[in-house]
Order: C-alpha cells, then sequence, then structure tokens
C-alpha cells in the first residue's frame, strides 16, 4: 500500500515535470506566452500662433522598432488631411474659420530598441533618386567650409569605405563638440567646439553629406521614465541623425551616444527635420507632449497559439489555447484554485492556521481577485459586522435559524444593490457573469460564522477569521503573480503536481507548527520534572 | 529543538492522530453512533451501559407549543443538542418555578448559573438546536430533555459550579489515558478545558491525580474552592475503567474518548463518546500517548474481554 502511494505520487509529479521538459526541449515551447511590451499612451495637443485656418505638424508613424495604433486624430471643429509619404506623416487641420483653440492626437505607441551590428563597409556610389535631398550640402559661409574642410584632412584622412567616415565623424561630433544649449549656428560650433544638440545633428549631417553619405536629421520625443510620469513631465522634441549604410537607414544619436542603435525610449516623430523644421517652430506653434505607460495584455496568447499550433504535435490539439477566448479566460481563474487550494492544505495541516470552513478562504480570495482588494475588504468586513451583529439583535426576536439567515442574505443584498449606485467594481462583477459569486461567498461565510459564533464564541471566532484573513491575504499575493496564472494556463498537466504534493501533505503524520506552541509548556514542565532528584524508594 | 523533544516524549500531534489512529481504526459508518447522543442512548441501553435518563427527545418544531405542560412534570432537567459538540448548546436547568398572574400561568426556568429564563427563551433555545445551530456539521438537530445529573460528594471541594467529567481515552478497547475535568468559575462552571476548566491527569492504575493544568499552566490548587489537587482519588475506578473499554465493544470505534460522569447514587455513568478526542489530555498528564498506542498496537494481546484489557492497563501505564 505504502509502495503504491509513493509511485502514484512519484507518477503524479514527475510525468508532469517529464512534459514541461519536452515541451520546452524538444518541441522549443516557451513554459509562458511571450511577454508583450510596455506600450505608451501619447499624447499630444498643438496650438497655432497667429490668425491661420490651417496648420500642419508632424504625426507618428510605424517604422522600424514603432507601431502606431489607436490613433486618435480626427477632430470635429477641423477637417484633417493626412499625407503620408514613405518616411513621415504630416497631418494638416483646417477650417473654413480662422483656428481658434488647439487640436489633439493621441496613439498607442509600442517601441522596441533597434540595434544593427557590424555593418559591412559601404563602397557605395550612387543612390536610387528618392535619396538625393539626403545629399544636398546646405550652402555655408566661406569661414565656415575652410575650417571643415581643415577638419575633414584632420579626422578622415585615409578612409575609404562610407561605414568607416560615419564611425569617424560620428566619434568626433560626440566626443570633441561639447553640448552647450546657447550655441545655436555651425558657425559658433566651429569656432567654440560647443554645440546645442540640434547643431551637433547639424554638423554631423553636414559632415556625412559631404562625403556622399545620405544623411537626415530625425525628429523624436524622448519617452519619460516612470518617476517623471508620475510628474506628468511634459516632453519636447529632440533630434538625432540617420545615415544611409549597406542599404539601409542606421540610427545614430551625437548627442546620447549611440551609433547604429536607438534605445526604446525614443519615438521617432518625423524623419526629415528639414521639412518640418518651420512647422515645429516655436514661433509658429505651442506644442505639449505627454506619455505614459499602458499596461495592457501583458502576454501575448496570440502569437503564442501560432507557436503552439506550429508544433504540430499532441499539444497542439489539446492546448488550452484553442479554446475560445471567454472560456480561456475563466479557466486561467479556475486553474489557480488548485493551487490556493494548495496552499490552503499546507496551512492548514502543516503550520496550523484555523480557517473558517475548508474552502470559503478561497472562495474570497478569487472574490478578492475578481473585484478589487479594496472592495473585497470592505465586504468582508461588514459581512463579518452583520453576521455577529445579527446574533445580538435577531437573537431578541427568537427567529428559527433558516429564516434568521434568510434575512442576513438578503441584507447583504440590499447591501450591493446600494453599492452599486456609486462603483465601479459592481458593474465589473457583473460583466464577468460573477453577480452570483459574492452571494455564494456570503451564504457559505455567514452560515460558517453563524455555527463558530455559537461554537466557539467571539474570541475563538475571532482568531479564526484572523486566520482565514492571513490565508486570503497571502492566497491573494499568489494569485496576483501573473506569471503563474498564465503558467498554469499555459500547462496544465501541472494539476497533477498539484495532487501529487497534496497527498505528500496528506501522508504527513509531523507536528504542525502550532503545536510546538501548544505543546510548548508541556515540554517544559516536563523537563523540569526530570531534573529534579529524583526520591529514593 | 522543540520538534525534537515533541517526539521524544511521544506527544501525538493532530496529524498523526487522524492520520495513523483515526483513519485507520474508526470506520465512518460508526460516527453516528457516537455523534448521535439519541443513538449512543440507545445502543448503551442494549449494551446495559447506564447513561443519563432522556426524559425527552424533541424531533420537530411542532412538538414545541406544548413543551412547557410537559417540562413542568420535572423538577430539573439538561436541554441538549443530540449532535453537538464541546459542550455547545447544552443549559441546564435546576428549578422550574411556576408563577400565577392574573389567572396567567407563567413557567420560569432557574439555569445552574441561577440566571432566570422564560419557557419561551427556552423554547427557542430549543428551536435553534433543530436548525441545527449547535450541531457538528450544521444540519437539522434533535434536541435532548435529559435527567440533570448530581455532582458526587467526592468532588464538593474540587469544582466550581457544574458536574466534573472523566475523559477516558480507549485504543483498541484498552484504556490508554486519562483525565477528570474539573469546572472552574472561569469555565463558567463547565467542564470544558478551552474555557478554562481544569484537567486533572489521572494514574491509570490507581485513579489518583497525577498533574493538574489550566489552559497550559500547571496549578496545584484549586482556583475556586484553593483545595489541593493532588491527592484526590477517583471512587469506583475500576468500574469507570471498565465502562469506558466496554464502549469499545458497543460502538467498534478503535481510537475513542469516552466522557463519564460520577453520580452520587449509581456510580459511573457514561454521558457520552467522542470520535475524535482532543489531544488536551496529554497536557493534562504531562505524558505523551504515542509510546502507550505503540505499545497496545504491537505487544498487548488481542481478543481479551473488557474486564482483561483493564488489568493490562492498570498494570502497564
Amino acid at each position: 500500500m505504502k509502495k503504491l502511494i509513493v509511485f502514484i505520487t512519484a507518477l503524479l509529479i514527475i510525468l508532469p515535470v517529464g512534459v514541461l521538459f519536452y515541451k520546452s526541449q524538444v518541441l522549443k515551447l516557451s513554459l509562458v506566452p511571450q511577454m508583450v511590451d510596455d506600450v505608451w499612451n501619447f499624447h499630444m495637443t498643438v496650438r497655432p500662433k497667429g490668425d491661420v485656418n490651417s496648420f500642419a505638424f508632424p504625426i507618428p508613424k510605424a517604422g522600424p522598432g514603432q507601431k502606431v495604433t489607436d490613433e486618435k486624430i480626427r477632430s470635429r471643429e477641423f477637417e484633417v488631411f493626412v499625407d503620408s509619404n514613405s518616411d513621415s506623416i504630416l497631418a494638416t487641420w483646417s477650417s473654413k474659420q480662422l483656428m481658434k483653440g488647439r487640436i489633439s492626437y493621441s496613439a498607442r505607441i509600442d517601441l522596441k530598441a533597434i540595434s544593427y551590428k557590424n555593418i559591412p563597409k559601404d563602397y557605395a556610389v550612387t543612390y536610387p533618386k528618392g535619396l538625393e535631398k539626403y545629399l544636398k550640402v546646405p550652402k555655408l559661409l566661406d569661414e565656415d567650409e575652410e575650417a571643415i574642410k581643415l577638419l575633414e584632412t584632420a579626422i578622415l584622412e585615409g578612409s575609404e569605405d562610407k561605414t568607416t567616415l560615419i564611425r569617424k565623424i560620428y566619434y568626433y561630433v560626440e566626443e570633441e563638440i561639447q553640448r552647450n544649449t546657447d550655441i545655436k549656428t555651425i558657425h559658433e560650433t566651429l569656432n567654440t567646439g560647443k554645440g546645442s544638440p540640434l547643431i551637433k545633428a547639424k554638423l554631423f549631417n553636414i559632415m556625412a553629406r559631404r562625403k556622399g553619405i545620405p544623411s537626415r536629421i530625425v525628429v523624436m520625443v524622448r519617452m519619460p521614465e516612470l518617476k517623471k510620469i508620475k510628474e506628468g513631465a511634459k516632453l519636447r522634441f529632440t533630434f538625432a541623425n540617420e545615415v544611409f549604410l549597406a542599404n539601409k537607414w542606421i540610427p545614430i544619436d551625437t548627442n546620447r551616444g549611440y551609433f547604429g542603435e536607438r534605445p526604446d525610449n525614443f519615438m521617432l516623430i518625423h524623419r526629415n527635420y528639414e521639412e518640418v523644421e518651420k512647422l515645429i517652430s516655436k514661433k509658429k506653434v505651442s506644442y505639449s507632449i505627454q506619455a505614459e505607460r499602458a499596461r495592457i495584455n501583458r502576454y501575448n496568447k496570440a502569437e503564442f497559439k501560432k507557436e503552439v499550433i506550429k508544433t504540430d504535435s499532441i499539444f497542439s490539439k489539446i492546448s488550452l489555447y484553442r479554446l475560445p477566448l471567454p472560456l480561456q479566460t475563466m479557466f486561467t481563474t479556475i486553474l489557480l484554485i488548485p493551487l490556493g487550494t494548495l496552499f490552503l492544505s499546507f496551512a492548514r495541516n502543516i503550520i496550523g492556521i484555523p480557517t473558517f470552513g475548508i474552502f470559503t478562504p478561497i472562495l474570497l480570495t478569487l472574490f478578492f481577485k475578481e473585484t478589487s482588494f479594496g472592495f473585497g475588504m470592505l465586504f468582508f468586513f461588514v459581512v463579518i459586522v452583520i453576521g455577529i451583529g445579527e446574533r445580538y439583535i435577531l437573537d431578541k426576536f427568537y427567529l428559527l435559524a433558516v429564516p434568521r439567515l434568510s434575512i442576513i442574505l438578503t441584507l447583504i443584498i440590499m447591501l450591493m444593490l446600494g453599492y452599486s449606485f456609486y462603483s465601479v467594481e459592481m458593474a465589473s462583477i457583473s460583466q464577468k457573469h460573477l453577480a452570483f459569486f459574492p452571494i455564494v461567498i456570503v451564504t457559505t461565510l455567514i452560515e460558517r460564522l453563524s455555527i463558530e459564533l455559537a461554537e466557539e464564541g467571539v474570541l475563538n471566532t475571532l482568531k479564526t477569521l484572523l486566520g482565514t484573513l492571513v490565508i486570503v491575504l497571502l492566497v491573494y499575493t499568489m494569485f496576483f503573480a501573473p506569471v503563474l496564472e498564465m503558467f498554469m494556463f499555459t500547462n496544465p498537466e501541472l494539476l497533477l503536481v498539484v495532487i501529487g504534493l497534496q497527498i505528500l501533505i496528506g501522508k504527513y503524520k509531523g507536528y504542525r507548527i502550532s503545536e510546538f506552541i501548544r505543546f510548548r509548556d508541556l515540554v517544559r514542565q516536563k523537563k523540569k520534572m526530570e531534573s529534579l532528584p529524583h526520591d529514593l524508594p | 529543538m522543540i520538534f525534537h523533544d515533541l517526539k521524544k516524549m511521544g506527544i501525538l500531534g493532530i496529524n498523526n492522530r487522524v492520520g495513523r489512529y483515526i483513519l485507520r481504526h474508526n470506520k465512518r459508518e460508526n460516527y453516528p453512533l457516537v455523534d448521535n447522543k439519541v443513538l449512543t442512548a440507545e445502543r448503551a441501553e442494549a449494551w446495559g451501559i447506564a447513561t443519563p435518563e432522556n426524559y425527552l427527545i424533541v424531533e420537530n418544531y411542532g412538538s414545541l407549543k406544548h413543551l412547557h405542560l410537559k417540562l413542568l412534570n420535572f423538577e430539573s432537567f439538561v436541554i441538549k443538542p443530540a449532535k453537538g459538540s464541546q459542550g455547545n448548546g447544552i443549559i441546564v436547568i435546576k428549578e422550574i418555578i411556576k408563577e400565577e398572574k392574573n389567572g396567567e400561568i407563567r413557567v420560569l426556568c432557574r439555569r445552574s448559573n441561577d440566571k432566570l429564563m422564560d419557557v419561551e427563551e427556552v423554547k427557542h433555545h430549543i428551536s435553534g438546536i433543530l436548525s441545527g445551530l449547535y450541531s457538528l456539521s450544521g444540519q437539522s438537530d434533535t434536541a435532548i430533555i435529559q435527567a440533570k445529573i448530581d455532582k458526587h460528594p467526592i468532588f464538593d471541594d474540587y469544582s466550581y459550579g457544574g458536574i466534573p467529567d472523566i475523559r477516558v481515552i480507549v485504543y483498541e478497547g484498552f484504556p490508554v489515558m486519562s483525565m477528570v475535568r474539573l469546572p472552574t468559575k472561569n469555565s463558567d462552571g463547565k467542564a470544558n478545558l478551552h474555557q478554562g476548566a481544569i484537567g486533572a491527569g489521572l494514574n491509570l492504575s490507581n485513579g489518583f491525580t497525577n498533574n493538574a493544568v489550566i489552559r497550559n499552566q500547571v496549578i496545584d490548587v484549586h482556583p475556586d474552592t484553593g483545595h489541593k489537587l493532588s491527592g484526590l482519588r477517583l471512587p469506583f475506578w475500576r468500574e469507570i475503567l471498565e465502562l469506558s473499554a466496554r464502549c469499545y465493544d458497543m460502538v467498534e470505534l478503535g481510537y475513542l474518548g469516552a466522557d463519564i460522569v460520577l453520580t452520587p447514587d449509581h456510580g459511573p455513568i457514561l454521558l457520552e463518546l467522542n470520535a475524535r478526542p482532543g489531544l488536551g489530555i496529554q497536557i493534562a498528564n504531562l505524558d505523551g500517548l504515542v509510546p502507550r498506542l505503540e505499545k497496545i498496537r504491537l505487544e498487548a494481546p488481542k481478543n481479551l474481554m473488557a474486564k482483561e484489557r483493564v488489568d493490562y492497563s492498570m498494570s502497564n501505564f
């Protein structure tokens, strides 16, 4: 018998772990779906200065490392015209009257870092026609022309391929030109060795084009750090470069020191500064930009479903990801219940924490999870107060137990009605088809509470309540690790492991932690007695 | 390390009690015999085991209507739920007072703590019992109106309020450990260890107290009477052990707690049985159950009569 139990337990634990191993090592499946990157909610308002009845402004466009969704650009007051070339988008707002007020643009933007390592040497001589505008060298003062020529002989001598040239220009502008926001012309920069971010980008641009390398200045927004989001920081435009090397536009940032890469906190708003220079000038418009992180759909279930189906193994047929979405949502929650009961078994049988009923703590936790922590706690305490209060008030009426409990239940429903008038949580419960959930929980809770109060007295009941609350809090924290939820949903065979572990807990015959406390005095007394000298017969 | 100490002293823990003794030796189908006091009483009568006399069994709300008239027949009584546990829901009425005012008869009950209860309150309490407020699982229940037992004079100095009772743990029919529970003011006159009654361990060989505790604290004297607790020797000791040993034959539960009271006139009688007796008895005795249980499991001869099993226990423990 004992051997059989050991065998079954071992099987229950090893089998799913083996399956897990097979899935990850042989089928190369990930154990949880990939995280969807944090997305930004981007918001921009622009107000034209002066009397105009139309104006244009750049808006972000999708491209490498940048996805734009949920754009909101239309407005009731103005007509909007969107002009999209291959690299950038200009939106034009117009109105029959003079424009008053501001326009607003918002979008959800998904940013990924891009990085080009080992850019091959580039000896290109001719470029497609579309790139010609990126080769035009702006007219400079003779004096500056001379200065740049000197510079070129000093730093670029002996380099043949364009990749190496760009690298050298980058090093020069990045390291030798000090950042100074007061210096705003090429002339000053060449004389002082200092320059504003825009001027550094301009200088780099000129030097690249002079060497026949297509180059442009890009207009970016640097997304705020977490701390600054909270402060609601206003964002500004900032500048960097892109050069066309080895048939790709390579990002270069001489201000922040990135060569061939762009971190995921920079969003491109326009890829050719020359085109929008006037449009974004502060003389023409005033604008304000805000961005904050939006966490939605943290796991990419859709991608994972494809991944599973592609393996063409048995798992592609029995994966929970094939279920309709509402069922999936339901099961993600339901699959947490066995984990909760596992924890409960441990807490009750190994630690010895008293709880209300057996599964009430788990039901309560689910209720907390489905609504919100604050609401759950409030509900819990109100129920407790009503439960205890009824013993003192309804007791006087000499009512039979069933009608009495029914009255409490009705009171709870009235409470829910009252609360629903100013609460969103209530709405969210009914949306999840869980409207009956609180009622079921309250029924079990009140019944237990009533019995417990009669049998154990108020003090012991409060102790049990505290135990229940501790379990609820711990399981609640556990339930809130999204990885756990996804892990169980992705690998439901782990339920067998749960059964295996439950058998182990069920077979545990050792002391509970609480018994150390209970028998502590016994041990002490006994030791004391044994240490006394024994009377001789 | 306390874990090691507990093990060395052979303290029985809850998990071990349930897993190794209760689940192994107690068949679920026999539980109703001990969980329901009406069934216990019926079975005990058939086996010639003395129990308190049941005056009335109240099974439905309808019979509550004329209950007060029936109650007038008794001088005193106890109301208890048939499926109750730990003494919950028990009310002891020591006197019935009949008052006549303006031709209306009013019945008052004086409780053991001298509080007066209107008969309507008594009825309400009984209806609470019927609806299952005090039953083990919360299911509907039966109320028992039972003869009130008087205190044996030996306990006069050792008890405050209610009646002390004697708990004997019986394993495979062998008494293995015993204690007497002495009510205190703190326990509200109830013989309930959780509420603060004294638990005094008893030597199985002679019925002498060996140690006494309130909750976890060792005490020497009764806190209310000031009487020294050591040196109390229970009369009818052998009868008490035999009675408890016979309960094994009666309900066929291998691990069992028998609660016995001493009556002034009839000696020991069985009050109730418990299929999941508590572990506090070890604290009262300052000793662990495991060595005794294991000795019986491994060494004691099988198929003995109750008397022989008591002999074995008295000479071994």
